[in-house]
């Protein structure tokens, strides 16, 4: 039963993968494919952690995933961040029809 | 301060145990050392460290994260769709917001919260007016920036940080007191 749902989180973090890959050639400029890209960051990492963690023998190796899983979320929003940032400030052209909006 | 250190040293310590293979007594001894050596290293930063939080406040965190999980999902589904079926495939927004956040912890969690989830990266914090410099997928993920509800949930956790560190400037209990500018950059440390 545990290895089924662990089967079941694997494919979908094959799937976010796999989309945000498509995402990579079909969305047009750097910072929609950011976006993409992030999928599988996001998800698709924790879904692999969790399936992992659901297979796994111990409790030693379940505190490391968890460890490695929270360095993974704090660690990526901050280099997507910087890419960003040096995208913008290097003069990278956003897509065209991109808008401004105030709040 | 001294508090502090040895929340440090006991945090570093564990981290080292629970990396390293087992618990015994040479690994413990190693990891004793070396949590030593970084404490004594990073001294410095003793000031600059967030004062020890309060189980409220880490329980309010938590709730934060679940949501934060909930809304990961959600808008990594909301992603896949604009992905799959629009057509032309995106209409990005650059989103300018100032969100009334006033500390610096407060606005690293939003712009790393924001950053996380797909949909939307944070491109610019400014320090000084606390202005946010999104870049949004599409038309509906950066008109629902604006009413997200992690925003108050950080909100919230501010000031009950803040008030808490009022309280303990005014009392002056849990600071040593021994001098001015120990006192005003620890309190800068805080409450910023």
């Amino acid at each position: 039963m545990i290895k089924w749902i662990a089967n079941i989180c694997f494919i979908g973090s094959f799937l976010a993968f796999g989309l945000g890959t498509l995402g990579l050639f079909r969305f047009p400029d750097p910072y929609t494919r950011m976006h993409a890209v992030g999928m599988g960051d996001t998800l698709g990492v924790g879904l692999v952690g969790l399936g992992l963690l659901l297979l796994s023998p111990n409790w030693i190796l379940r505190i490391k995933l968890v460890v490695i899983l929270f360095l993974f979320w704090t660690i990526n929003p901050t280099m997507t961040h910087l890419v960003a940032k040096a995208g913008l400030i290097h003069g990278t052209q956003p897509v065209e029809g991109t808008r401004l909006r105030k709040g | 301060m001294r508090k502090r250190s040895l929340v440090l040293f006991a945090l570093l310590l564990v981290f080292w145990v629970v990396i390293s293979a087992g618990v015994d007594p040479q690994h413990i001894l190693a990891g004793a050392i070396l949590a030593l050596i970084t404490v004594w290293f990073w001294q410095d930063l003793g000031p600059r460290l967030p004062s020890i939080p309060f189980a409220k406040e880490l329980l309010h965190l938590g709730r934060c994260l679940v949501l934060l999980v909930l809304y990961i999902v959600q808008s990594n589904i909301n992603v896949a769709k604009t992905l799959l079926f629009s057509s032309p495939p995106v209409s990005p927004v650059f989103v300018v917001m100032e969100p009334p956040i006033k500390s610096n912890w407060g606005r690293v969690l939003l712009a790393t919260c924001i950053t996380i989830t797909p949909g939307t990266v944070t491109i610019d914090v400014d320090p000084e007016t606390g202005r946010f410099i999104v870049h949004a997928l599409t038309e509906e993920t950066a008109i629902g920036l604006f009413y997200w509800r992690i925003i108050d949930e950080i909100k919230n956790l501010e000031t009950l940080r803040q008030r808490r560190a009022k309280h303990v400037v005014d009392t002056g209990r849990t600071h040593d007191l021994d001098s001015l500018s120990t006192l005003t950059s620890d309190y800068r440390a805080d409450s910023h």
